[in-house]
């Protein structure tokens, strides 16, 4: 049991490294642009001092999209707050729909460095009770996956549904995604998530799926 | 000097463009490195400044692909997160030079006028060894 436990940490840690270093990625990108527009903003000083008008529409425009900028990098700091304190988070009864919407929002960049568009399918609330990072690790393994072995454009549905006393979590692709083997070497990594969270793996070929069973219910 | 300047994201190309031309560089910018190819396949540029995170095609494939079609074609690689591996990597597919953003425009103009004047020595040189002309 303290080998499965050390697994799952380590692969947490691979996953809180990932998603750290995607958002910090992202912080640095907004800081750049608006870098480039404390620059600009200089460089129409000096021009203006030389004689060149400064037109102000010009200036409102810069402003705002410094503003944008500072919203944008806000957001993904909000987002790696969130992340950081769900790594310690203990068993919560949660909505699936908000996990796989946090999901998709941590791994966004990513998916798109990938051609991956990440999408949540749920009309209805599926409950259950989870630790949100050890689900959230899990998901991302099978994501990994994916965009390890494929090519081109391809799109992903997270949907849920109750059965039974348990939670189908199902990870929908498109096609030409190859479910068999991700379903292999994901279930393969992900063991000891699967252990943790008492899912089981179940790729099916048919539908271009893959899904998690999981109880509803978690009792220690 | 005519620059290509190719990020995926937007709101930069667009600003870092508006500095550049303040500089009197003639800059195109687009998004994708496809894009990209196809203006290096039509057109001349003195160099390319290459972001090497991008979707789909990231940097450093598209560097070997820019060198495939034009292997004289400087290009100036901007990253995020500089590590040594990736620099070196992108050194030995032909770079001339990793950039770490945010830019220092006056460190990428410095650059660039580099590449200008090795250009034109280079030309001079040419001209001179085979046809016997001096450039002034």
């Amino acid at each position: 049991m303290i080998s499965i436990l050390g697994s799952a940490n380590t692969l947490g840690l691979f996953f809180f490294g990932s998603m750290s270093a995607s958002m910090s990625h992202e912080i640095k990108n907004a800081l750049a642009i608006i870098n480039e527009h404390a620059g600009l903003l200089d460089d129409l000083v000096r021009l203006s001092e030389k004689g060149k008008p400064l037109s102000t529409d010009r200036l409102k425009s810069l402003s705002a999209n410094i503003g944008r900028q500072v919203q944008r990098a806000d957001n993904i700091v909000g987002r790696l707050n969130r992340f950081a304190h769900s790594a310690r988070q203990p068993v919560i009864t949660t909505d699936t729909k908000e996990i796989f919407e946090f999901t998709a929002a941590l791994v966004d960049r990513l998916a798109s460095m990938n051609s991956v568009t990440i999408t949540v399918g749920m009309d209805v609330e599926v409950p259950m009770q989870v630790r949100p990072f050890v689900l959230e690790n899990l998901l991302w393994v099978c994501l990994k996956t994916m965009f390890s072995m494929i090519s081109g454009p391809h799109s992903i549905e997270f949907k849920a549904k109750k059965k039974d006393s348990d939670v189908a979590i199902i990870i929908q692709f498109d096609e030409g995604v190859p479910v068999e083997m991700i379903g292999v070497h994901a279930a393969q990594e992900g063991q000891p998530l699967l252990i943790a969270l008492r899912a089981v793996m179940s790729p099916d070929v048919q539908n271009n799926s893959i899904t998690l069973t999981m109880p509803r219910k978690f009792e220690e | 000097m005519k620059i290509l300047l190719v990020d995926d994201d937007q709101d930069f190309i667009d600003v870092l463009s508006d500095r550049m031309i303040i500089r009197e560089i003639d800059v195109t910018s687009v998004t994708s490195a496809k894009e990209a190819f196809g203006l290096v396949e039509k057109f001349s540029y003195d160099a390319i400044i290459l972001d090497l995170q991008m979707p789909e095609i990231d940097g450093l494939q598209a560097l070997e692909r820019l060198k495939a079609i034009n292997p004289d074609l400087p290009v100036i690689l901007l990253t995020g997160h500089a590590t040594v591996a990736k620099g070196v990597e992108a050194m030995k597919l032909g770079a001339i030079d990793v950039i770490e953003k945010p830019v220092d425009i006056r460190v990428l103009t410095e650059k660039l006028k580099k590449i200008n004047t090795q250009k034109k020595s280079w030309w001079a040189t040419k001209l001179h060894s085979t046809l016997g002309l001096k450039v002034l």
